[in-house]
């Protein structure tokens, strides 16, 4: 088709949600130049979380214009909008859960937000990519963003390093997925998903170049879905940066790069599916046992959950391995509660931490359950989902996952995954035992949850039981657009 | 016939007086007590009265105790005439025993607890004899254990006492472990448990030359019987029930209870004829237990120990004649035991009541003056079981020693040396305590009459309960075409040897303890020897201890738990693969360094594979 | 929606409610719990008529879809083994609550919203006809029991409830595994249909999976059992726990194994059932015997009851595997008789741990003089313990005993040493404790039986002798439910026959 010089209507709106992003973006950023004062924090913050409702909005209405973009560098397809949704959910519980987190550690200044908007852009972008130029871009876009995110707190040492090592490790790693994208269009003379997978098919000069360089763009999605042996930087940034980017890089950035990496691999390196599965299969396993068993020992909770995301990111991958619908299906489904779960685990770390995070360690929650019965029992629901007890949501993503995996006969691996998820059942345990089990060591009077953050937790916690009932309501879409995936 | 009302009686007795005993007065307790089990024989008498001539068997079928596949067990009742000798027998001394009990415990404490596991018993018992399928007779079969446990621990403060109750209940279990066996094997081989149809087809077969199946069902039932009956290995429970207030041991431990075993085998008769092999056992089992146990009763000194042997060694005889298939003959030893040795029993606790619970009968003696109604009993039951002439003991020892004669005649003389050492070492006892000089300190006094009043009793029965109750002729049809026809004839010359050794024995316990005193020592002095280890009883509970019992516990406590359990399973695996998990852990976490430049590393340790593994993967084409 | 339902769902709304109470206000809570499950209690009663009259068949059966993809639906129904499992429970559950009473008195709320929350679990495990369901109802068990042992458990109740939760887990997760692979080959989690499918052979397993199937599922319910050696979580799960934990863990959660055996394991793999059986057996038997040995030296009273319940279990698992009626029956009967007896036993231990706050035994000793009436409780319950006839526990150990013997006398002979050496541990214990001189220490704490004990016991009382006395009251319905399970162990032309009502029934109630 040709390309107009300017697009059509329809085009701009199958974009339409990184367009309000990266608008509302560059207004509060040009905004917080001017205003200085408290009030017009909470306003940004407020604007912020209108912008990604609108967003969420826009990705809607993208949806219901389906189709290619920009000369099909872009489709807005369902399962551009399921990520969409669930990456800009995310970012939504992270302004809800943030603004009152800055305000404690003194820091709420507008850019927090400006970086959280473009973040979601690349995610978004991500999402919808349908072309290896673009998933790029929407990578570093999200990236760059997360890097600076994850170092937000200037003067926090820790916050520091874990944002140098994210970002000299995650260029690193970048490098690779830039090196792989040239060569596959050296070999194939496209860099749209569709034209290399039929080139591949029509023949090229050599399958293992190509193969290498779905090697090389593998080692980048890697190490942004922090799968081994690409995990290293996970726990570390997890424990420096501030609670909720935690939260934020465990669910958004890891989505979205999901979503890009299985829209690849199922679509323009489908035709050598035979070699690049084993190595997924290896790297599933590895990641989930490096991640659970790395986490038995762990003290601290962040970086606690910093391990168990690597681990859950092996659950994924078993899913992305199967290679088939209800693989894919699972996946999103996972990805989506996984997000609920683990972004609500870290909001009530968020709130116990206390100002500066003095309170992060397992024995910080002593007897939390009687301190703050609610605020406990809702930590209860998502570690009890974490470790995938019925009737939460993380049961059933497991559940989905494991039974894909069965269906495509990979049995060893759903019970060596199973068995992984017993072994990960002690860890969240501990968290458990110290909050219900141990008596409270200090008496200080509890402080007030503040309003965003109550929120998040609520509403998180009450998806999670949902879904761990009604898995359908997300299920169902998940398997109607799984297919698009291909 | 509302047969249910013989065995709910007592056990309505026991409700009340376990449930009200803390309100109620010792009047009232003993009389309900002994109303229960009076009423439950005139019970048995007028049913009885009405069943008879009772040719065959009277069953009575209640309700499906319990219903599973092929096999129905219902809760039934049957009389014939074996069951209407057990139950008079047991009834008639039952209500005597709870008579002289009543006196005895006067001064006792728990006298409604006493009672209550008194006519609990009675209850058991009676389920026992009127069973009318081997499960039921079970049920009483191990309730009746369970009674002897409550009432030999019935002085439960003292360890002595509850270990002994412990002992009898576990020996006891050893036996009915036997017993359950050969009811899995009649179940499987006969496919019932009903008395009718088990013992129907056991007819039908032929005798078993070679041990087979049915053999097997009898060794089994006969272990069950060692248990219940006191016999060789499992009589080791016996002697120590004597920690019983004395009458429990009379009633259960000596006329009832223990003849358990005996009814059982006669009542099993049409299987155990057809195992020969099975019944040879029976009699030597019987026959060794006389012997030993009357050897050990020869050199005891507390009067209830030598009685408790005396009985072991009775029963052995009943068991001979089982042995022997003269099954009416073991129960007819069955009945007069009942009366002599219940009278011996309650005599020795009138004694031991009029010395102030002194048992050693070294410090006893002259009591003829002191207690003469219970000295004059007494000396009836020593002649009873002595076997003195025309008294009850001698017709059923007769009936024993002419079966022995008939079969094997080395039996005939062991059982004849035996009944010798019988009569002395019972006539022992009488010497010791009632002639010569007074050596206790306390100062005897004769018994209530609610104490002797049955003593008398049941010294009537010793004397002219031989020809009162002609057992082999009552029991006839219940043993036709079962047992081979042909009555034993007697003739004079039997008699006169059969009755020698009762007199000779008699003869020689007043040489050694009247005639010549101090002969005892000399005796005890030349064979050490012999008299240490029979003084000890063989040390057969030393052995079992021994080789049984501390090896059993110790394996279980030092093996077992604290190496196999605690050390292997738990250690060794559960916490072995908890803590491999967690040493993976450590060292996973320190791949986790911290440092850029490991990771950084790793990074390309994982891009080499990677690369490696997809390009060569698929054949690099 | 039918009775049955409203039932399953009651102990939830129950909890729920009870987690919205006033935290302050104990006494408003236990006494909401109480009259509560005794609510429940009463209607699962009316569960008894129906089924009794189609014991061979499910009753009460509701099968509603739940979740659309993959296919889950709440499918459930009761016949005549998981009628008196449930009532076991719903029975029980009141009981624990009133036991702890006064047991009880920190975080109360927390803790009889816990009971009942199990209760829900429970009643669920036993009428799930959906494997997926019944694998949801199960884990569902294993929260409520974690907390209770690890909050108001002993000093060591941290280790032991986390020992507790891995190790069912472990099993569980294997047992997840078969059952998405069954999903897999049927495209349906739905039993009965599964069933149907085997009947016609349109599910076929090859030897090999059916195995693996198998031992995935056995593992499960072994560990649940537990069956030798996958026992060690019980002694220290049993001791730590209090006592509502370890009468709800004893009486019912272990009975959980055995039903799965029975219900799953036995009819799915009836090949690999058989062919399993004498390894199997051959750990029971290790475990009656083993069990008993063990508790023969344990100088805790509640970890000898619970080595008393490896020793017990191990007939279970005997009966269940000798494949015939006798076994089975007395498998389920035992299952009943264990759960009331021993569920009694812990009872009583606590009552005296209230007393005098020790469980070793050689902290007492003549306690018969203070306290005659608890002295004979205690004595009744170990007779029917050790399987003293007109009691509970007989009836289960013959019939299992009957059953072995019909397989191999030698099975009989080895698993009947359990039944002396359940008197020796028992009666020892009981000597120790009950009889000889009364120390000061104990007539200072020990006092007779109270009001609200004495209400907690006798119903449990009453059952051990209705059991012992009138089995009739329950076996029919355990055997014919049984004999539908056996028909498809051994496949005769009748099987498919039998197996059918059972499934029409589904299909009519279904909708």
């Amino acid at each position: 088709m040709d390309a107009k010089f300017f697009p059509q209507t329809a085009e701009l709106l199958r974009f339409l949600p990184e367009i309000i992003l990266t608008l509302a973006g560059t207004l509060l950023l040009v905004m917080e130049g001017f205003k200085k004062d408290e009030d017009s924090r909470s306003l940004i913050s407020m604007l912020t979380a209108v912008a990604i409702g609108l967003a969420m909005y826009g990705t809607v209405v993208a949806y219901q214009n389906p189709g290619m973009a920009f000369s099909n560098m872009l489709i807005s397809d369902g399962y551009a909008a399921f990520f969409r949704l669930v990456v800009l959910a995310v970012g939504l519980l992270t302004v809800l859960s943030s603004s009152a987190y800055l305000e404690r550690e003194k820091s709420n200044t507008g850019e927090f937000y400006v970086l959280v908007l473009f973040s979601l852009a690349g995610q978004c972008l991500m999402a919808a990519a349908n072309e290896l130029m673009m998933v790029f871009i929407g990578l570093e876009v999200s990236s760059i963003a997360s890097y600076i995110l994850a170092g937000y707190l200037r003067d926090d040492k820790r916050g520091n390093e874990s944002a140098l090592k994210y970002f000299l490790l995650g260029s690193f790693a970048t490098a690779f997925l830039l090196y792989g994208v040239a060569w596959v269009y050296g070999m194939t003379g496209s860099t749209n998903l569709v034209e290399i997978r039929s080139a591949i098919e029509k023949g090229v000069p050599s399958m293992t170049m190509v193969s290498a360089a779905a090697g090389l763009m593998l080692v980048g999605f890697a190490f942004k879905i922090s799968a081994a042996p690409f995990q290293g930087w996970a726990p570390d940034v997890y424990q420096g940066a501030p609670a909720p980017v935690s939260g934020f890089l465990s669910a958004g950035p890891k989505a979205a790069a999901f979503a890009v990496m299985i829209r690849v691999f199922q679509t323009a390196f489908e035709a050598i599916t035979p070699r690049w599965e084993p190595v997924l299969w290896t790297m599933a396993l590895l990641t989930m046992t490096i991640g659970n068993f790395a986490a038995l020992w762990q003290n601290n909770i962040k970086r606690m959950l910093g391990y168990s995301s690597i681990a859950h990111a092996g659950y994924v991958l078993v899913a992305v391995t199967t290679h088939s619908t209800t693989g894919t299906a699972a996946a999103m489904f996972y990805l989506a509660a996984y997000g609920l779960m683990n972004y609500g685990a870290f909001a009530i770390v968020t709130h116990v931490a206390g100002k500066g995070e003095e309170r992060v360690t397992l024995d910080d929650m002593k007897g939390l359950s009687q301190r703050e019965p609610a605020v406990a029992a809702m930590l209860t629901v998502f570690l009890l989902s974490l470790i995938g007890v019925p009737l939460t949501a993380g049961f059933f993503g497991k559940f989905y996952i494991f039974k894909a995996a069965i269906d495509s006969n990979m049995v060893w691996l759903t019970a060596l995954g199973l068995l992984n998820s017993a072994v990960a059942a002690y860890y969240y345990l501990r968290v458990l035992v110290v909050m219900y089990m141990h008596e409270p060591e200090t008496t200080e009077h509890v402080s007030t949850i503040p309003g965003g953050l109550k929120i998040t937790m609520w509403v998180t916690a009450a998806a999670t039981l949902v879904l761990g009932v009604f898995p359908g309501l997300v299920l169902d879409f998940a398997t109607r657009f799984a297919v698009l995936s291909k | 016939m509302q047969l249910w009302l013989i065995p709910l009686l007592p056990l309505a007795g026991a409700a009340i007086n376990g449930f009200t005993g803390r309100r109620t007065g010792k009047t009232v307790q003993s009389a309900v007590a002994i109303g229960s089990v009076l009423l439950s024989f005139l019970w048995v008498v007028k049913t009885l009265m009405a069943l008879m001539p009772l040719e065959g068997p009277y069953v009575e079928k209640y309700f499906t105790w319990i219903a599973s596949g092929a096999l129905t067990v219902g809760v039934d009742f049957a009389v014939d005439r074996l069951t209407a000798v057990m139950l008079l027998v047991v009834t008639g001394i039952g209500t005597l025993i709870h008579i002289y009990a009543a006196g005895y415990m006067h001064a006792e404490g728990g006298y409604s607890r006493f009672f209550a596991y008194l006519n609990l018993f009675m209850f058991f018992m009676l389920i026992l004899v009127l069973g009318g399928n081997f499960l039921i007779l079970f049920v009483g079969w191990e309730g009746v254990g369970l009674c002897s446990y409550l009432l030999i621990g019935f002085y439960f403060q003292k360890k002595s006492a509850s270990d002994a109750g412990k002992k009898a209940f576990i020996v006891n279990r050893i036996g009915d472990f036997g017993f359950s066996l050969a009811m899995f094997l009649i179940v499987v081989t006969f496919g019932s448990l009903d008395f009718p149809t088990v013992f129907a087809q056991a007819q039908a077969l032929p005798v078993e030359q070679s041990a087979g199946i049915v053999t097997a069902i009898c060794l089994l039932l006969l272990v069950g019987a060692t248990g219940k009956s006191a016999q060789i290995p499992l009589y080791v429970w016996l002697p120590d029930a004597m920690e019983g207030p004395t009458p429990v041991s009379a009633l259960i431990h000596a006329a009832t209870m223990v003849t358990a075993g005996v009814y059982m085998c006669s009542r099993s008769a049409a299987l155990f004829m057809k195992a020969p092999i099975a019944m040879d056992t029976v009699a030597i089992i019987g026959l060794a237990t006389a012997v030993l146990a009357a050897t050990i009763g020869l050199v005891q000194n507390d009067i209830k120990k030598v009685y408790a042997y005396s009985t072991v060694s009775q029963l052995g005889f009943m068991f001979l004649a089982v042995g022997l298939g003269a099954f009416s003959a073991g129960i007819y030893h069955v009945v007069t035991h009942a009366f002599f040795k219940a009278l011996l029993f309650l005599g020795a606790g009138s004694v031991i009541h009029a010395c102030h619970h002194e048992q050693d009968m070294r410090h006893m003696g002259g009591l003829r003056k002191k207690i003469p109604h219970t000295f004059a009993v007494l000396l009836i039951a020593a002649l009873s079981i002595a076997g003195f002439p025309l008294m009850a003991g001698w017709f059923s020892k007769e009936e024993i020693l002419g079966a022995a004669h008939q079969h094997h005649i080395w039996m005939y003389w062991l059982a004849w040396f035996t009944a010798g050492m019988t009569a002395f070492y019972v006539f022992r006892s009488i010497f010791l305590t009632f002639f010569g000089e007074y050596k206790g300190h306390a100062h005897p006094h004769e018994s209530p009459w609610s104490m002797i009043g049955p003593l008398y009793v049941l010294a009537i029965l010793s004397v002219v309960g031989g020809y009162l109750f002609n057992i082999p002729h009552i029991l006839e049809p219940v043993f036709r075409g079962i047992v081979p026809e042909g009555h034993i004839e007697h003739t004079l010359t039997d008699y006169v040897l059969g009755t020698a050794p009762g007199i000779i024995g008699i003869f020689l316990a007043y040489v050694v303890y009247i005639a010549k005193p101090g002969m005892a020592d000399s005796i005890k002095e030349s064979f050490s020897g012999v008299y240490t280890l029979l003084y000890n009883k063989y040390f057969v509970d030393e052995i079992y201890d021994a080789a049984l019992v501390h090896p059993i516990e110790r394996s279980s406590r030092n093996f077992f738990w604290k190496i196999v359990d605690v050390g292997i399973i738990d250690n060794g695996f559960v916490h072995g693969f908890s803590g491999s998990a967690l040493n993976l852990g450590g060292l996973l976490r320190r791949m986790q360094s911290g440092a850029i430049r490991n990771y950084a590393a790793w990074t390309v340790i994982g891009v080499v594979c990677i690369l490696s593994a997809l390009t060569v993967l698929g054949g690099g084409r | 929606m039918n009775l049955l339902d409203i039932l399953i769902a009651a102990p939830l709304l129950g909890f729920l409610i009870t987690l919205a109470l006033p935290k302050g206000n104990a006494s408003l809570i236990k006494m909401f719990t109480l009259v509560f499950s005794l609510a429940v209690f009463a209607g699962s009663l009316l569960l008894v008529g129906p089924t009794l009259d189609r014991p061979g068949t499910m009753t009460w059966v509701t099968d509603a879809p739940w979740i659309a993809t993959p296919a889950i639906r709440y499918h459930v129904g009761m016949d005549g083994v998981s009628l008196w499992l449930v009532l076991l429970s719903t029975f029980l559950t009141p009981i624990s609550i009133l036991l702890s009473w006064k047991y009880i008195d920190h975080r109360v709320k927390e803790f009889f919203a816990f009971l009942l929350l199990l209760e829900f679990g429970l009643a669920g495990v036993f009428v799930a006809l959906d494997l997926f369901l019944f694998y949801v109802f199960w884990e569902v068990c294993l929260v409520p029991m974690y907390f209770l042992i690890g909050i108001w458990g002993h000093d060591r109740r941290i280790y032991a409830a986390v020992k507790f939760f891995i190790y069912t887990m472990a099993g569980s997760v294997l047992m997840l595994a078969a059952i998405l692979y069954l999903y897999g080959k049927a495209g349906t989690f739905d039993y009965p249909a599964i069933l149907l499918m085997m009947e016609s052979g349109k599910l076929a397993l090859s030897h090999t999976e059916e195995m693996l199937l198998f031992l995935a599922f056995f593992l499960a319910f072994a560990i649940k059992v537990p069956l030798f050696p996958l026992h060690t979580w019980l002694p220290d799960a049993h001791v730590e726990a209090p006592t509502a934990g370890s009468v709800m863990l004893a009486a019912v959660m272990l009975k959980m194994g055995t039903y799965g055996i029975l219900r799953f394991c036995l009819p799915m793999f009836p090949n690999a059932s058989k062919e399993n059986a004498n390894w199997i057996i051959v750990l029971a038997i290790t475990g009656i015997i083993y069990g008993a040995l063990v508790a023969l030296v344990q100088p805790n009273m509640k970890k000898l009851v619970a080595y008393s319940s490896v020793s017990h279990l191990g007939f279970v698992v005997l009966g269940l595997f000798s494949g015939n009626q006798w076994g089975l029956d007395g498998a389920v009967y035992q299952m009943l008789a264990h759960g009331i007896s021993t569920g009694a036993l812990f009872m009583l231990v606590g009552f005296l741990y209230e007393r005098q706050h020790s469980l070793e035994i050689k902290d007492y000793g003549g306690v018969s003089t203070p306290a005659p009436w608890l002295s004979t409780v205690f004595l009744v319950t170990t007779l029917a313990s050790i399987g003293m006839p007109l009691l509970n526990n007989f009836i289960g150990e013959y019939l299992v005993l009957q059953g072995a013997a019909k397989v191999n006398i030698w099975w009989a002979v080895f698993a009947a040493t359990g039944v002396i050496l359940s008197a020796c541990y028992m009666l020892w214990m009981y000597q120790r404790t009950f009889f000889g001189e009364t120390p000061d220490e104990v007539k200072h704490h020990m006092h007779d039986l109270k009001g609200r004990e004495w209400a907690c016991i006798l119903p449990l009382l009453a059952l051990m002798v209705w059991m012992g006395i009138y089995a009739q009251s329950f076996l029919p319905s355990i055997g014919a439910s049984n004999k539908t399970v056996l028909d498809r162990t051994q496949p005769t032309g009748a099987a498919l026959i039998v197996a059918l009502p059972a499934t029409a029934e589904v299909a009519n109630n279904g909708r």
